[in-house]
């Protein structure tokens, strides 16, 4: 793996550019730690101030800073697809590895609920959700929710290439050398899924966000965090727009557009870059 | 104990393929029964062309494939028998693999051995690392390598030669009583493939392992095997003494094989030709699409 | 121009149809400012001659693959031609495919030169119907009205006993031998004047490569085409081949005709090569040869066998052989052969 990260930092143009991206945000993200005002807080500062010196990125018209506002919002935010991408990749590898390798009525079983998580339509369950449960919503169960529909699709990915894997007389070998189901899954294995695995976390973790900022904008969050799509939000409701109020919107979505093509790229290398021959398994060519 | 090592009793293989609509069965192997007796090792050819269901056969010997009927009984036990890890170590204990490819035999991204360290630690007994690597290294000796020349060594640091003598070495260290050999020399260099096959003699004389040889090629069945099984279509067509079946065969189509093995000798190039197209072209029974 | 195949040594004086001199085909890595070179293809001279099957026989890192791609004009990075030419009767003047320009290759593909791989899907289109590669390939070189060239195909594959149907079927519903089949009569029905033959039967179970190499042997015959035949499997070359070439880490051993290499093998690789060879009805003992294949990334000094070699000398670390002519059209490159002392 260090040595993957290594050659694709070296060769790929499109990797440097998306680890610096990321940093950037990242970095925007960890500097909530120093804010000097509480997130929730109203009114501490100046409304509706354009960018300037003192407050970098202007202020809200709810007397918000925006930087710093920017910065629990992108935190928030990361979190929230990072804790979705964490969950949803745990269910899918043990899913996809354990249906590959074993196969039969365990495989059939575990790709019936897959393909169930597949065909069910997401955002009307979120929306239905959100009226049901209203303010009792949190971003940690907003998550869960989302990871839970977050695995299927990439279960079914690594499940093809740990198939293909079984068939190579490798496999057979670690079997007579008397390894464990589980010792072959990990140690044998494993490594031929990381590249994937890889990949798919930046995947998902873009469709997570995108899919947070879009249930945010439309209001069928918790309003009260803030995330990305909570400022775009609150910005609608002060109709920041027509008010000239640009900051207000600008700054959030020019972040959330740097994370998504940082993640993007970095995705995009990590599977150029995977060996053509599992390429090829990601896709089911090989049997 | 029966005193057979190996029980093959009509066992069959079929695997269906398609969709539901259209399901298709295709019968691999066809009530095949074969014994193999204790303490008196021998190599035994199983023979056949693509399809002719002689891999499926060595599959369901080393229990990655179940029967569809019939049953087979190693050392006593029933194949069908066995789950369980404790089972499963004992009968890998009796019985150990080798395959085609040398290369894909190893995973690739692990040192070969590793492979072999295990196979020691899962079978001997004892979690000693030093003996360990000397057992090691006293099964690399059998098959003319050492465990420096292999040490830290990844597969594609290695020729195909060599790893084959790996993955044979890697097997004793199992001391199984038979080793199911699945064209085993197949895709090793002329130059290097006889010193592979003679290993496999050395196997059954000094070691007392019976080797099943799952071959296409009569040539080397005849020269290391004692008994040999032809297979076409999942039947074995023909059984029984390597030399008297491929000098005199019987059945048609181990006749056919017979002759179709091009020799390493031009006796008459003139003679070669006979299938040769020179004169008109009757177009009597040309093959057609299915 | 009909060859006279039976007997090959009468067209001597004819000017080779293929003539490679010299050849040099590394394989050229550049990795961290590090040049290294694999010379997969060293120093190869043999010529082809017109109507003749000529066999090159090699082990697994012989360079008899790299030596074909080159031939075949398939040159891509990190192959390279470092020296050498290869000069077809057909196409003088380029010193190689890969030097003439687009439009002469169009030329004399498939109606000069033409291919028989392995994998015949590598000629077959698999998502099209068979009809449609021989549309693609022999048409543009036969031409005339589409229904007298499809009475053409059909009469040709007859010839390699294939009934009019496989034109409609796509290559995957045929069995391997019959695509290899289909393959072959797409190579010839142009009549071209020279093929390409990489291990075109290895894939196929003993009775159908029989009759596919006699059906191979019967056009070849009848056309009068040269065939470069590459395989390792010296029972091929011996049921198939006019003249034999062994090659050996990237280098020409030996090279005669094919009953003179089994007749009278001299270059020790070649006399174990076919005394290594199990017979049925022959039990003697056959030893496989010790060490191991040479790495072409750092191949051994001199002759590049003599490590493994049982009449190694002293010369044979520090010198490369050149290829000798023991006998007439018997060449021969090692250093214990030429000086007359065999073992």
């Amino acid at each position: 793996m260090a040595v993957f990260l290594r050659d694709l930092l070296r060769y790929r143009a499109e990797f440097r550019i998306g680890v610096a991206l990321v940093a950037a945000v990242l970095l925007l993200s960890v500097l909530a730690s120093f804010s000097p005002y509480p997130p929730d807080s109203v009114y501490v500062v100046p409304p509706d101030l354009p960018p300037s010196l003192t407050y970098w990125f202007g202020t809200t018209s709810r007397g918000q800073d925006v930087f710093w506002q920017l910065s629990f919002a992108i935190r928030n935010t990361l979190l929230f697809g990072g804790t979705v991408a964490l969950v949803s990749r745990l269910v899918a590898l043990a899913v996809g590895l354990i249906s590959g390798y074993k196969g039969g009525w365990l495989d059939r079983v575990l790709m019936s609920v897959n393909d169930t998580f597949i065909v069910i339509p997401l955002l009307p369950i979120l929306v239905l959700f959100y009226f049901v449960m209203r303010d009792r919503i949190s971003w940690l169960m907003l998550a869960l929710i989302m990871a839970c529909f977050g695995w299927a699709y990439d279960a079914r990915l690594i499940r093809s290439v740990v198939m293909s894997l079984r068939q190579r007389e490798f496999t057979q070998t670690s079997l007579f050398s008397g390894m464990s189901t589980r010792q072959i899954l990990t140690e044998e294995h494993l490594p031929y899924v990381m590249p994937i695995l890889f990949s798919t976390t930046m995947n998902n973790m873009v469709w997570s966000i995108g899919l947070e900022v879009t249930l945010a904008v439309l209001g069928f969050t918790d309003i009260n965090t803030p995330t990305i799509g909570g400022m775009i939000y609150w910005a609608n409701q002060h109709t920041a727009m027509v008010a000239g109020i640009w900051w207000w919107i600008a700054f959030p979505t020019i972040t959330v557009i740097m994370a998504f093509i940082g993640l993007f790229l970095l995705a995009v290398s990590v599977n150029a870059h995977i060996d053509p021959r599992s390429r090829l398994w990601s896709v089911g060519g090989a049997s | 104990m029966n005193g057979l090592l190996l029980d093959v009793r009509e066992v069959s293989k079929t695997f269906t393929r398609g969709g539901l609509l259209s399901r298709e069965t295709i019968v691999a192997v066809n009530k095949v029964s074969f014994q193999l007796a204790v303490g008196r090792p021998e190599i035994l050819a199983i023979i056949g062309e693509s399809g002719s269901g002689k891999t499926t056969l060595a599959r369901m010997i080393l229990n990655t494939e179940t029967p569809t009927s019939g049953r087979l009984l190693l050392d006593g036990t029933d194949l069908a028998a066995i789950s369980g890890s404790g089972s499963r170590r004992a009968f890998m204990h009796k019985v150990q693999p080798i395959f085609q490819n040398p290369f894909e035999s190893f995973n690739p991204l692990k040192r070969v051995e590793r492979y072999l360290l295990m196979t020691r630690r899962r079978f001997s007994g004892t979690a000693e690392e030093s003996t360990a690597a000397a057992a090691v290294d006293a099964a690399l000796h059998k098959v003319g390598l050492s465990l420096k020349e292999v040490s830290d060594r990844y597969p594609h640091e290695l020729s195909g030669g060599q790893l084959q003598r790996v993955a044979i070495a890697r097997a004793l260290l199992a001391e199984p009583k038979l080793i199911v050999a699945d064209e085993p020399v197949s895709m090793i260099d002329a130059s290097l493939r006889m010193s592979i096959v003679n290993l496999f003699k050395t196997l059954r004389d000094d070691l007392g392992i019976s080797i099943i040889y799952v071959t296409h090629d009569l040539a080397t069945a005849y020269y290391i095997s004692d008994r040999i099984m032809i297979m076409q279509k999942g039947s074995v067509v023909e059984s029984g003494d390597a030399r008297t079946v491929l000098k005199a065969p019987r059945h048609p189509y181990t006749q056919q094989l017979r002759e179709a093995v091009l020799l390493p000798e031009v006796s008459d190039p003139a003679a070669n030709v006979t299938h040769g197209i020179n004169g008109p072209i009757s177009p009597a029974a040309p093959e057609r699409t299915t | 121009m009909h060859a006279d195949a039976e007997q090959p040594q009468r067209d001597q004086d004819a000017q080779p149809l293929l003539s490679v001199r010299d050849l040099q085909a590394y394989y050229q890595t550049s990795h961290a400012g590090v040049r290294r070179g694999i010379r997969a293809v060293d120093g190869v001279s043999f010529a082809v001659r017109r109507g003749e099957i000529y066999g090159l026989a090699g082990e697994s890192s012989s360079g008899k693959t790299t030596l074909i791609k080159s031939i075949a004009g398939a040159i891509r990075p990190p192959l390279e031609i470092v020296g050498g030419s290869m000069e077809f009767a057909f196409l003088p003047g380029y010193g190689g495919l890969h030097r003439a320009p687009p439009a002469e290759l169009e030329r004399i593909r498939w109606r000069h030169l033409s291919y028989i791989m392995q994998g015949s899907m590598n000629v077959l289109n698999p998502v099209r119907r068979v009809r449609s590669s021989f549309v693609d390939f022999a048409y543009p070189h036969i031409g005339g009205s589409r229904r007298r060239f499809e009475q053409q195909v059909i009469a040709h594959l007859a010839r390699v006993k294939l009934d009019p149907s496989v034109l409609a079927a796509f290559p995957h519903e045929l069995s391997g031998g019959m695509r290899q089949r289909a393959a072959l009569a797409l190579a010839t029905i142009c009549r071209p004047g020279f093929i390409i033959a990489d291990e075109p039967t290895t894939a196929l179970d003993v009775v159908v490569q029989k009759e596919v190499l006699g059906m191979l042997r019967g056009i070849q015959r009848e056309t009068g085409s040269s065939v470069l035949f590459v395989t390792h499997d010296m029972g091929v070359h011996a049921h198939i081949t006019d003249r034999l070439a062994i090659m050996y880490a990237g280098r020409l051993v030996e090279e005669a005709a094919t009953t003179e290499i089994f007749g009278n093998p001299l270059h020790p690789y070649t006399r174990h090569l076919i005394s290594s060879l199990p017979r049925i009805g022959d039990d003697a003992p056959r030893q496989g040869l010790g060490g191991a294949p040479p790495n072409l990334a750092d191949p051994p000094s001199g002759c590049r066998f003599h490590p493994r070699c049982p009449l190694a000398r002293e010369i044979c670390r520090r010198e490369i052989p050149v290829m000798g002519e023991s006998a007439p059209g018997h060449r021969v490159a090692c250093f214990a052969v030429n000086q007359g002392e065999r073992a």
